[in-house]
């Protein structure tokens, strides 16, 4: 671990500068007037654009590339503005907007129906009720516990050790899959295409690959995987909806009992 | 595993990292539910991610299971949040810190809760029926004929 941190100066860096953005940002423990937000975006940003390039390697496209790094750097960078918000309908339209960018890495990983659903099901109707309960329920704007955060600082410590933890292990394993690439005779892209082979071809579920010739996250195959390996999970599925809907239709106040 | 991966699994776990903090440090209800939703946004992609590197729809598949449970913690966590802000008149978390062993201390400092605002109505929180002894208001009888 001690040769880990000495050797990857950048993305310590990068995780510091991320984690001071976000202390800056964060409304402090007493009610008090926003900070200027120019200093702490600019920490993220910077500590998220060392990061991403801190990791891996580039695509090999330079169109993809820049999709990459525009959804990417989007995404983390709206989270960050969605959790430091101090109003709440600001919240949930950053929130629309991770999830507009999360859709668009779906698409570069080839899961068109997927980012299409997530889409429809997010920015569609879990954003709109979300709006519609801050209606109902906090008609004045910002309250005084919004201006407020509970331990900021402990907890910015522990979220970016767990994000070091997770880095550290994804560089590190990179390095070991680097080193077995190496070690074949063929160049990295067909010996992790060889890998994907022998894991598809020893899972359990064949309907989940997809067919000869044809490219991953098409809707003929996530349909063969769902209708066919995960049938009886697609059913328990639409059972939870229902149970869930039920559940919140009983839930949920009623006019009679008391104004809302 | 190419180096393209590590960098949608470090976008990933960037999200879970966030929603994480968002949870643990925001007080308003709605800001933490929001915060678990991009949770699982960082799983989904991680999900993903994973099933483009086995070369699989499976990973794509669980996704569509994680956004049908996400629309249903949705529904029924508002709708617990709209019962609570009913019984307290407030959407802070605070509020409810009291909800422990009388004889435990406090996880977070005193001091800085929340204030529950009572309701105007006693009779509001209890169920539907009207209260032994309390004439019904008008209103009430309007609607019950």
């Amino acid at each position: 671990m001690s040769v880990w941190l000495q050797s990857h100066p950048v993305t310590i860096a990068g995780l510091i500068a991320w984690a001071l953005g976000i202390l800056w940002l964060m409304p402090g423990k007493q009610v008090s007037a926003a900070r200027n937000r120019i200093p702490g975006l600019v920490l993220a940003t910077a500590g998220i654009v060392a990061l991403s390039s801190s990791i891996g390697a580039a695509q090999p496209e330079f169109a993809s590339e820049v999709l990459f790094w525009l959804f990417a750097v989007g995404a983390l960078l709206c989270g960050v503005l969605m959790i430091t918000s101090r109003n709440p309908v600001y919240g949930a339209l950053w929130f629309a907007l991770v999830t507009l960018c999360t859709c668009g890495l779906f698409l570069l990983q080839q899961a068109p129906f997927l980012a299409a659903a997530t889409i429809i099901v997010y920015a569609g109707a879990v954003i709109v009720t979300f709006l519609f309960v801050i209606m109902l329920a906090q008609q004045g704007g910002a309250m005084g516990y919004d201006q407020q955060s509970r331990q900021s600082f402990p907890a910015t410590i522990a979220a970016f050790v767990l994000l070091g933890a997770v880095i550290m292990t994804l560089q590190i394993g990179s390095g070991k899959a680097a080193a077995v690439a190496g070690e074949g005779s063929s160049g990295a892209t067909t010996n992790v295409t060889a890998a994907s082979d022998a894991v598809s071809q020893t899972s359990g579920n064949p309907l989940s690959k997809p067919l000869e010739g044809q490219q991953l996250g098409t809707m003929k195959g996530l349909g063969r995987s769902l209708f066919g390996d995960y049938l009886f999970a697609v059913e328990l599925a639409g059972t939870l909806l229902l149970i869930a809907s039920i559940g919140a239709i009983a839930i949920a106040p009623r006019r009679e009992q008391g104004a809302i | 595993m190419t180096g393209d991966v590590e960098r949608f699994l470090f976008v990933g776990a960037g999200l879970f990292v966030l929603g994480v903090l968002g949870f643990l440090t925001r007080r308003n209800l709605i800001m933490m539910i929001l915060s678990a939703e991009l949770m699982l946004h960082g799983v989904s992609l991680t999900l993903v991610t994973f099933g483009r590197m086995h070369g699989t729809n499976e990973g794509q598949a669980f996704t569509i299971f994680t956004l049908t449970v996400a629309a249903c913690e949705a529904g029924l966590a508002l709708a617990l949040v709209l019962n609570l802000y009913r019984k307290s008149h407030s959407l802070d978390i605070q509020v409810w810190s009291r909800l422990r062993e009388s004889d435990l201390p406090s996880p977070v400092s005193e001091g800085s809760g929340g204030t529950m605002i009572p309701p105007k109505n006693p009779y509001e929180d209890l169920p539907k029926l009207t209260p032994a002894g309390k004439r019904p208001t008008e209103a009430e009888s309007v609607r019950v004929g």
